[in-house]
């Protein structure tokens, strides 16, 4: 698959074009953490699942000479023939080799995302095969000359509207409407369904390779895979070393986080382990199977500082609770993964050279690690690919620049301090008047879209300073008066410890250089309202009702009545 | 470096993992313990696992015997095709059922194409995952459990077992007896895809109806119960 990840931005840009597509994303990101977290509380032992499959995994990576030697011992026990791939091209070369040996001219292929990797598909048919993608949603997207968009749900970026116009232009089946979901279902059951019985190859990816018995763990819900792997003569397993596990139950354990995060499902429709050809009293499956293992850089990884990236499980539950995927979409990323884990494998698996935007197409919101069921630090490797963008110089100068300056003042605190309030006090000046700037000196990407509201007038590390001195004082007060009425005989009254807000007072809060979170800003629609710097009146909410006790972002009242 | 990829992938490997005896390795997976599974939902195996199997959208009967079993099968397919013929796998359980009692017709052997109804006697019933076990092979064909319309399959009730852990622990002391199967296959529902703008469809490649007979001494109340925390 030809890599566009250099041209992201662009590509980002373009994506934000069509409103259609927007919203469809925008309910995809809605809707798919909501169906996870339910599946997730409702197995209730997310944690300790996810840490004793980590650890196995990390067991299996750290012994992996052993455990990948004992998985292919067991893989030719059983009468497989067993083929190791340094790179894509060779993998591509192996599998045609398989179908030329069988005169194979038509093959059924499962999902598999590390095909997509190699280009398998575009490979094939060059010499001249008829490749058919049987999992429905690659059906789609095959017929539609795409690559997808999400890992678990390749077509999820088109409409039912779409596919069927597709449908329509695709299969010469006469007159007919495809109404309903399920009419465009069955209409590709029936094509799909008569390649299979024709296929003289299936080709299958794997979710685990097992080494204690040498099987392969298949997982899917319309049970395609399973007719690849059990209705042509010849089945092909493509996958990569870095799917080893030591036995058959630590499959299945992984697959409760699999099917979880992926899907919301408890269990999927079908999980299969395949271990070779068919045995002698048996019916029906087939007479040769090839398991290909490829490396394309996995050892690589394993041997760097990114070897946790290799313990993923591809359920895609970080593109779903990425901000950022949500926004742009799979396409963006320009190849095979996207959403976090892509932002990381891609520079890894390609170059970071080539890749370099993706590591930045990040808000460091951490959802991805917090739902990652493999507990891979994903914001961590995300910002240590940056670094090393940095380091390589990879990175525009001006940003460089900009970061060891930032570095710089950061070392020194009390210029930190005297800096960021000078201009945080600046910006107030400027802009207390309107409440927001409409444009700012190298902040135009936030400008573009959005207003920037102007700061209160204080840091917020000045603001806490003074909350903590009004609270001493105020405790002094307390303890004064308490001994004064103790020498007359009357109890107290309670003073607010240093730790406790004051109800009759404003409340301050915000990040320490005074500016307000993304997405707090005002879009950029009329003017920016009535909006007015400074502080909040005491006592009184923006509604006039009197105030809570809790802490109230320190945006202004213009910010805070236009945010009810 | 070798010319050959697999000595050049293996010294790769070799040169990234720590070199360890095998018994150590072994010791050192055997200390990480054992995973959690999902709660069952009832106490009782057999309720527990009829629950989980209306929750994946199969549907469900409980009989006591075999004579059961055929009574079953025949209702099933008066109800759906009005007829009294299905194709089951070469199973000494299955062939050994009193099919004449019930005027049901079974043709032993693979599905062809067409066939809408095929029958397939389980290994094992999962109660955790709501999942039957079959082993390919001449007593289950695999296109068997894929091929048809409409998938039947008999679990015997004690042969049922609380989670995967325990699964596998009696796939193994199988296959220690009869070697190792070509496919080992956990079903847990109709086929079904969400492709298409996330809406769930049933019957996407394999069967559309997924339908669990459970033979054998069961509570009484069991289906009742399971329709009740199924919600279906
Ligand atoms: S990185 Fe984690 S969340 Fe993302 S696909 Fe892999 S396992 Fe799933």
């Amino acid at each position: 698959m030809k890599q566009t990840s250099d041209t992201f931005l662009d590509n980002a840009h373009a994506a934000l074009q069509d409103p259609d597509k927007i919203q469809r994303r925008d309910i995809m990101a809605l809707f798919t953490p909501i169906i996870r977290d339910a599946a997730m509380n409702s197995f209730g032992h997310f944690e300790e699942l996810r840490q004793h499959v980590k650890q196995v995994k990390q067991h299996t990576l750290t012994h992996l000479d052993h455990y990948l030697a004992r998985f292919e011992q067991q893989a030719l026990h059983n009468g497989n023939h067993v083929h190791f791939a340094d790179d894509g091209d060779q993998m591509n070369s192996i599998v045609l080799d398989i179908c030329q040996q069988h005169s194979a001219r038509r093959i059924a292929k499962g999902k598999s995302m590390v095909t997509e990797e190699t280009g398998l598909n575009d490979f094939l048919k060059r010499a001249g095969l008829r490749v058919m993608e049987t999992d429905l949603g690659e059906y789609i997207i095959q017929q539609a000359g795409e690559t997808p968009s999400h890992i678990v749900g390749p077509a999820l970026h088109k409409s039912a509207a779409e596919i069927r116009e597709l449908f329509l232009a695709k299969h010469d089946l006469g007159e007919r409407d495809l109404a309903e979901t399920a009419d465009m279902v069955g209409e590709a059951r029936r094509v799909l369904r008569e390649h299979f019985l024709k296929a003289e190859v299936g080709i299958i990816g794997a979710n685990a390779l097992i080494a204690e018995n040498g099987y392969s763990m298949l997982v899917t819900n319309e049970g395609n895979g399973d007719l690849c792997a059990n209705l042509p003569n010849v089945l092909i397993v493509c996958t990569t070393l870095d799917r080893v596990l030591p036995r058959a139950s630590d499959a299945t354990a992984m697959l409760r986080l699999l099917v979880r995060s992926a899907t919301g499902q408890p269990q999927t429709c079908y999980t299969s382990f395949y271990s070779g050809p068919r045995r002698e009293p048996d019916t029906d499956g087939p007479l040769e199977t090839h398991i290909v293992l490829l490396d394309n850089r996995r050892t690589e990884i394993l041997a760097s500082d990114y070897r946790e990236m290799l313990q993923c499980i591809r359920c895609g539950a970080c593109l779903n609770h990425c901000p950022i995927y949500a926004g742009v979409g799979g396409h963006a990323y320009g190849w095979v993964y996207p959403g976090p884990m892509g932002s990381i494998l891609t520079p890894l698996l390609t170059s970071l050279e080539q890749s370099k935007a993706l590591p930045n197409a990040c808000t460091s919101c951490g959802r991805c690690g917090e739902v990652c069921p493999a507990d891979i630090p994903l914001p961590e490797l995300l910002r240590n690919l940056r670094h090393d963008e940095t380091r390589q110089k990879l990175s525009p100068p001006r940003w460089r620049l900009g970061l060891r300056l930032h570095a710089w003042v950061a070392r020194h605190p009390m210029l930190y301090h005297t800096l960021t309030g000078l201009g945080i006090f600046a910006m107030y000046l400027l802009g207390r008047r309107k409440g927001g700037f409409a444009r700012l000196p190298m902040a135009a990407g936030w400008t573009s879209q959005r207003d920037f509201p102007a700061p209160q007038g204080r840091t917020f590390m000045h603001q806490y300073a003074a909350l903590q001195r009004e609270n001493e004082a105020r405790a002094h007060k307390g303890r004064l008066a308490a001994q004064q009425t103790a020498a007359q005989g009357t109890p107290a009254p309670q003073p607010s410890g240093p730790d406790r807000v004051a109800p009759d007072r404003p409340e301050t809060g915000g990040d320490t250089s005074g500016r307000a979170a993304p997405g707090r800003g005002k879009p950029r629609r009329g003017k920016p309202g009535r909006a007015r710097p400074g502080r909040a009146r005491p006592g009184r909410s923006e509604s006039g009702r009197p105030g809570p006790g809790r802490i109230e972002p320190s945006l202004g009242e213009g910010w805070q009545d236009d945010e009810r | 470096m070798s010319d050959n990829p697999r000595a050049r992938i293996f010294a790769r490997v070799e040169q990234a993992s720590g070199t360890a005896d095998t018994d150590v390795i072994a010791r050192e997976l055997a200390a990480l313990g054992t995973a959690p599974g999902a709660d069952l939902p009832a106490q009782d195996l057999a309720t527990a696992f009829l629950a989980n199997v209306l929750k994946n959208f199969g549907s469900a009967d409980c009989v006591a015997n075999r004579s059961g079993v055929v009574k079953a099968v025949a209702e099933y397919l008066y109800l759906h095709f009005r007829s009294h013929r299905l194709v089951a796998g070469n199973d000494p359980h299955l062939a050994a059922m009193p099919w004449r009692e019930a005027g049901v017709l079974p043709r032993f052997g693979t599905v062809e194409p067409g066939e809408p109804v095929t029958l397939s006697y389980a290994l094992l019933g999962v109660a955790e995952i709501g999942a039957t076990v079959t082993l390919t092979g001449k007593a289950n064909p695999a296109a068997n459990n894929l091929l048809s319309e409409h998938h039947i399959v008999v679990v015997d009730s004690a042969r049922l077992v609380s989670d995967m852990e325990h699964a596998w622990e009696a796939i193994n002391q199988e296959m220690t007896r009869t070697g190792r199967p070509r496919g080992i296959n956990f079903i847990a529902g109709p086929s079904s895809t969400a492709d298409i703008e996330g809406k769930l469809v049933y019957g996407a490649h394999g069967p559309r109806n997924w339908h669990v007979i459970l033979m054998g001494d069961v509570p009484a109340s069991a289906l009742e119960e399971a329709h009740a925390l199924a919600g279906r």
